[in-house]
């Protein structure tokens, strides 16, 4: 099935394997790409046989076809046919529909969408074990994972095409996704329902890990990592500027839970859910102006903050200082 | 513009618009009534409905309707006169045609109804 | 037999002379637009409609620059957000409907030999509320305030007033006064075709184009008011802060979800089987023979229309519903499918059988059915469940759905544009262009939105303003722009062509020796519509009927004249298309006019929080309805009947069901009941959301005290119209006056007992969306309730007046229908509020 995709590639110079429904990395992708293929050639197919009798049709000359040929040719090709083709692909379709097998004890990551970002937990139902990350999400190959979806203040949309179909996260709701990745890698989700200004700037970073590899580093990170350096000029910075309201950094008196969690930020590959390279440059200019990167964020403009300021936050977040 | 009246029995029903339009509007019950059946189960007691016999009941019934109204149709649409199409402004050929295209509906709704009931075989969840 | 008088050319040409003059279009620079024939109306209608097309469509092309390259930042996400919204909603809103309406207009009466429609001033205030409506949403984006919520303007992202601004009020106060209109499109247009057939023209006969109105105007007339019942709730949370798709309040944004696409999916057929009427017209008269299958196409309209209603859930595939829920409506999406074969292989057999004229329009005909295959097969895929959860709201939805308006709808109406212009200019347009800009246009439509299936499958959602060059898009993306401005500037050949059709000459009458009766219209502009309204005894009467149109011409089929110096058409039955009355109708006026702009000041004054204004707009709407109405309608003719030819005598007053006056009340109704289940939908839709409902103590409800109380006296006030009723057709003035009286006490008690059962109990509306819901229902049936006052005290002012008798009593016959359907309204509304929380 691989080279299936050979036609997209054509046409662009350079074809995605990250953030693609042609290019999947999970099961049910990879169902739903087959199911695809199948259908996009058989469409193809009847495109082409309709119109071979459109002009095979305009072609003939009068009477060719008597009226009871002309019924005979609607009762079949515009009738019956369709029926059972259709009645074909329901049957196909309908057991594909359900949803995948998941057991007790299986991971469960509690993902929430904001605007414009994403709240994500592991193993929200202990509290022990709770962990609470931002913007990207980490998940073991070859093992159920069961999303639960939710959101507070607008309709979003979770979508990793190259996992799984998408799922709206819906305020006053909780919906479930269970997937199974099978091909390690970085990938990519988006949102995929409007959700107001920054709705093409709020995507996460998807790593499809080995087991073995995200267990340690689920222990690792809920056993809890090493607080950043208290005393530096960030960290003052940080905490005059009251940033701690809405971030929170694990270990230290910061817990705000409005804005994402800033504990991992040195490991994240990404700036604004997704929309620039977490450099210190970038992360100083958003910390200045939020709204010029992510127009609609939530989050205040620092313009008082000198650039320089502004650098010493980021580096503290980056844990360089 | 005056034709004879029509001798059978099939033939003095009363013709109205409403009658074409039965077979779909039977569907159309089935459909909302499967639709409710299904949701009102799932929300209220969070699991897929317990009474299957309610689901297949209702869609026989919707089926016998359908059948009927096709029936019906099928005999009104042999009454004697010239061939199809029917195109005569004729009482006979109004009857025709309306029984022709009510038949045909028939037909559709049958499949349509047929189309509504698989997904009961093969799915059973509310999530 | 009279037929020997038209033999003589003198009394002809009296007669056209008399006709001329009764149908003769108001001059001078302002009264030409009180005009309310439907040539002059139709026109307009079209008019604004192709200008609105421009204009989304040039919103359409901003967006594609914006797109054409990756993280490009020429149009900010405040604007694109806009663009968009906007040009979906005024696509779909402020162009394909009103489009298929305006071209109706122009056409129905031609084709089914009438005069004009049954309600003139109707259409013609539908026009200048669309007018209106459609600068108010439009020009908002010149102001920077125009809706950026997507055209299905999903909350809480819409309803929240801190996320998004007045252009959420206006897309919905602005876009419910064009549904009214809509509405009010439909109404005259089922009428239309179900009582102003030409005698003889039965079921069987009737022109295709006549039974695709027919039932897409019936879809209106059951997909519109969900969209305005939730349109009422959406205003009331963002206005008064009722708590419908607040989730922290008990609300569900789903529910906006399903009110928006049970109208939205039916929208799809109600702009797509119009344009494949105009096949059904154009394709027989290019094979040069009656269209093969004839009841094959009715099943497929009849069927469609149904099938439609069931597809709503499939643009809700990713909320989470129940699988099963999922399965129902997956399978009617396939199922629609069958129907949609059928019509496309009914025009292949009638071109196989016939002997092909490859004109320009049918040129534009096989093209659109090409686009339209490829959108149609598509739209089987994404409804397969499992793909859709990919496809959804991606751009591979984008592709999907401009194939199947595109095929479906735009060119489809250019194939009409040229098949039609000889019709109403009486002049062709240029084959020689018309194919230069077929070419370029079907070039332009499958470059730009072919890619986007790929881009789509790729990774790109729908609504982003910008995407990553590391996507890799930004080829696909280019080839999209590019397309899209080679199908703008296909557009502009052809509005070159229409620019250019003043400059050439008359056309020869019926050019395309086609078979239907629109084409007895002349060259030269007749304002009358049909000289005489002939017999019909075939479905291609022009082709089929001997001497046909010699016949018409010369007067020598039925009312060939305007004696008493009326405009007038006839009335036939529903089925056989019997003769049955010669009806009166409207004439020049300015009370549509204006009735449409103090209505349109209502919605646009509440949009800006001027609600004392709007009140005052308020009294000025029902005032202008009662002008029109006393002075416009119901009219006592002054003789009981009049000859129209043949030795046919015909009333001139009916009332009751075969009345054209009682059908528009029972269509209306049947619009407005549809509006209230979709309000009774949302209430047992928090019940289905709640593990107990209502949420509190039933204390705190409404009671079922009041709520009963209110039942009685609305049920009392039916039965006391009922019985007026048949006083006035007894001829007792005074028992009726004193019964209408009472009916109106008895109302007006129903009123203000509905509306004692949540005041008195204190139900807060803004605290959680069961007394939301509740105060809505009320509300609804108190101003029903509010409006059985106005009409008994209207009909009891006609009886007093002298201008309802006995036999003339159309007044009292539509009351007492409206009666019907709100005893109906009455008895739901208060079991469910009443008794349904003790039961449940």
């Amino acid at each position: 099935m691989r080279y299936a995709i050979l036609p997209a590639c054509l046409l662009a110079t350079a074809c995605n394997t990250h953030q693609s429904a042609l290019a999947p990395f999970g099961v049910e992708a990879g169902e739903t790409r087959t199911l695809t293929l199948v259908m996009a050639l058989a469409a193809l197919g009847l495109a082409a046989i309709t119109f071979a009798l459109y002009f095979r049709a305009v072609r003939a000359p009068e009477g060719s076809l008597s009226h009871t040929g002309g019924m005979k040719l609607v009762l079949w090709m515009g009738a019956i046919v369709p029926t059972v083709l259709l009645a074909g692909l329901l049957l196909y379709a309908l057991p594909a529909m359900r949803p995948m097998d998941s057991a007790p004890g299986d991971l469960e990551i509690r993902v929430e969408g904001e605007q414009f970002w994403w709240r994500v937990i592991y193993d929200p139902q202990d509290p022990q074990g709770r962990l609470v990350d931002a913007n990207e999400i980490r998940i073991p190959t070859g093992r159920t994972v069961v999303f639960t979806l939710a959101a507070h203040d607008v309709v979003h949309s979770f979508w990793i095409p190259g996992l799984a179909g998408k799922m709206d996260m819906i305020p006053g709701r909780e919906n479930r996704l269970v997937v199974k990745a099978t091909k390690p890698g970085r990938y990519r989700g988006v949102c995929a329902e409007l959700c107001g200004l920054a709705h093409a700037l709020m995507a996460f970073e998807v790593v499809a890990v080995e087991p073995v590899a995200f267990d340690s580093w689920l222990a690792e990170h809920q056993a809890g990592i090493a607080a950043p350096p208290k005393d530096s000029r960030g960290a003052r910075l940080f905490a005059d500027q009251g940033c701690g309201a809405c971030h929170a950094i694990q270990g230290t008196e910061h817990t705000g839970q409005i804005g994402p969690d800033l504990t991992r930020y040195a490991h994240r590959k990404s700036l604004g859910a997704g929309t620039q390279e977490p450099t210190l440059a970038n992360t100083a200019d958003f910390i200045r102006a939020p709204e010029d990167l992510k127009p609609g964020a939530r989050m205040p403009t620092y313009t008082d903050l000198s650039r320089e300021e502004a650098l010493a936050i980021a580096r503290y977040l980056k844990g360089r200082e | 513009m005056s034709d004879p009246a029509p001798r059978k029995w099939q033939h003095r029903l009363h013709i109205t618009l409403w009658v074409l339009i039965v077979p779909p509007t039977a569907w159309a019950a089935h459909f909302l009534f499967s639709y409710l059946w299904a949701a009102i189960s799932c929300a209220k007691t969070g699991h897929f409905a317990t009474m299957p016999w309610i689901f297949i009941g209702g869609t026989v019934l919707a089926l016998a309707v359908i059948a009927l109204a096709g029936w019906v149709a099928w005999h009104q649409s042999r009454t004697p006169g010239d061939p199809p199409p029917h195109k005569e402004s004729t009482r006979i050929d109004r009857l025709r045609f309306l029984a022709t295209a009510t038949l045909l509906l028939a037909a559709l709704s049958t499949v349509g109804v047929i189309f509504t009931a698989l997904p009961v075989v093969f799915l059973r969840e509310c999530t | 037999m009279s037929l020997h008088d038209q033999d003589d050319p003198a009394l002809r040409c009296a007669q056209e002379e008399r006709l001329r003059a009764v149908w003769a279009a108001p001059k001078g620079i302002f009264l030409k637009w009180t005009d309310c024939n439907n040539d002059a109306v139709g026109a307009w209608y079209v008019l604004t409609g192709f200008v609105f097309m421009l204009f989304a469509g040039v919103l359409g092309l901003l967006m594609r620059t914006q797109l054409a390259v990756p993280e490009n930042d020429l149009i900010g996400p405040a604007t694109f957000n806009q663009l968009f919204t906007l040009h979906g909603s005024m696509m779909m809103f402020l162009f394909a409907v009103p489009m298929f309406e305006a071209v109706s207009i122009i056409l129905l009466p031609q084709l089914l030999g009438a005069r004009d429609l049954p309600f003139p001033r109707l259409s013609a205030f539908g026009y200048w509320s669309f007018l209106l409506g459609g600068v108010f949403v439009g020009g908002s984006i010149l102001f920077n305030a125009a809706p950026d919520g997507g055209w299905f303007m999903y909350p809480p992202l819409t309803t929240r007033t801190d996320l998004s601004g007045i252009g959420a009020d206006i897309w919905m106060l602005g876009l419910s006064f064009i549904e009214v209109s809509s509405i009010a499109a439909a109404v005259e247009l089922i009428v239309g075709v179900l009582k102003c057939r030409p005698p003889g023209m039965r079921l069987n006969l009737m022109p295709l184009y006549a039974w695709y109105i027919l039932v897409v105007a019936v879809m209106i007339l059951f997909a519109f008011p969900p969209l305005i019942a939730g349109d009422v709730l959406f205003e009331m949370e963002r206005l008064l802060n009722w708590p419908f798709f607040d989730a922290t309040r008990g609300g569900d944004p789903l529910l906006w979800q399903h009110l928006f696409w049970i109208f939205g999916h039916p929208e799809v057929y109600i702009v797509f089987l119009p344009s494949i009427a105009l096949f059904a017209m154009l394709v027989p008269t290019f094979a040069r023979r009656h269209l093969l299958g004839y009841p094959w196409i009715v099943l497929a309209a009849v069927g469609t229309a149904f099938l439609s209603f069931g597809l709503w859930v499939h643009h809700m595939f990713t909320t989470g519903l129940p699988k099963i829920s999922l399965g129902f409506f997956s399978a009617a999406s396939e199922a629609v499918a069958i129907p949609t074969a059928v019509q496309i292989f009914v025009f292949i057999a009638t071109l196989w059988a016939g002997r092909v004229n490859w004109s320009t329009p049918l040129l534009y005909a096989t093209g659109s059915l090409g686009v339209f295959v490829i959108g149609g097969l598509t739209g089987v895929m994404v409804a397969v469940v499992p793909f859709d959860w990919q496809a959804h709201d991606t751009y591979f939805v984008v592709a999907h759905l401009h194939y199947v308006l595109i095929g479906g709808t735009l060119l489809p109406l250019f194939a009409g544009l040229y098949y039609y212009w000889p019709l109403i200019t009486g002049k062709k347009l240029s084959d020689r262009l018309g194919r230069l800009a077929f070419w370029i246009l079907f070039a332009g439509v499958n470059l730009c939105f072919f890619p986007m299936h790929l881009s789509g499958l790729m990774g790109m959602p729908r609504r982003v303003f910008t995407y990553p060059e590391e996507l890799g898009l930004g080829d696909l993306n280019m080839a999209s722009t590019a397309g899209a401005f080679l199908f703008a500037a296909g557009v502009a050949v052809i509005c070159l062509d229409m620019c250019l059709s003043p400059r050439r000459p008359l056309a020869n009458r019926n050019p395309w020796n086609a078979g239907t009766l629109e084409w007895l219209a002349h060259p030269q502009d007749e304002h009358w519509g049909i000289r005489s309204i002939p017999l019909i005894e075939s479905r291609y009467p022009i082709w089929d009927q001997p001497d046909f149109m010699r016949k018409v011409d010369e007067g020598r089929y039925f009312l060939p004249d305007a004696e008493e110096g009326r405009r007038e058409t006839i009335v036939t039955s529903v089925i056989d298309a019997r003769p049955l009355a010669v009806i009166r109708l409207g004439t020049p006026a300015w009370v549509p006019m204006l009735t449409a702009f103090v209505l349109g000041s209502v919605f646009i004054l509440t949009t800006y929080h001027l609600y004392g204004l709007a009140l005052i707009g308020s009294v000025l709407t029902l005032a202008c309805v009662v002008w029109w109405l006393w002075t416009g309608t119901a009219e006592i003719p002054e003789k009981p009947s009049k000859p129209i030819g043949h030795g046919l005598e015909l009333p001139l007053y009916i009332s009751g069901r075969s009345a054209p006056g009682w059908w528009a009340m029972f269509i209306t109704m049947m619009a407005d009941a549809t509006a209230f289940s979709g309000l009774v939908f949302g209430y047992y839709f928090f019940w289905t959301r709640h593990e107990t409902f209502p949420p509190m103590a039933l204390a705190d409800g409404p009671g079922w005290f009041w709520p009963m109380v209110a039942l009685l006296a609305g049920g009392v006030s039916w039965l006391l119209t009922l019985a007026a009723r048949s006083a006035n057709s007894r001829g007792a003035t005074g028992a009726m006056a004193l019964l209408l009286t009472g009916a109106m006490l008895a109302a007006l008690g129903s009123g203000v007992a509905g509306l004692a059962g949540p005041w008195l109990s204190g139900l807060n509306p803004e605290a959680h969306s069961y007394p939301a819901i509740v105060w809505t229902l009320t509300l609804w049936t108190v101003a029903h309730a509010g409006l059985a006052v106005i009409m008994q005290a209207y009909v009891l002012a006609r009886g007093l007046a002298g201008r309802m008798t006995a036999r003339h009593d159309a007044d009292i016959r539509n009351v007492t229908l409206f009666m019907h359907f709100f005893v109906l309204s009455v008895v739901v509304t208060y079991a469910t509020i009443g008794l349904f929380p003790e039961v449940s």
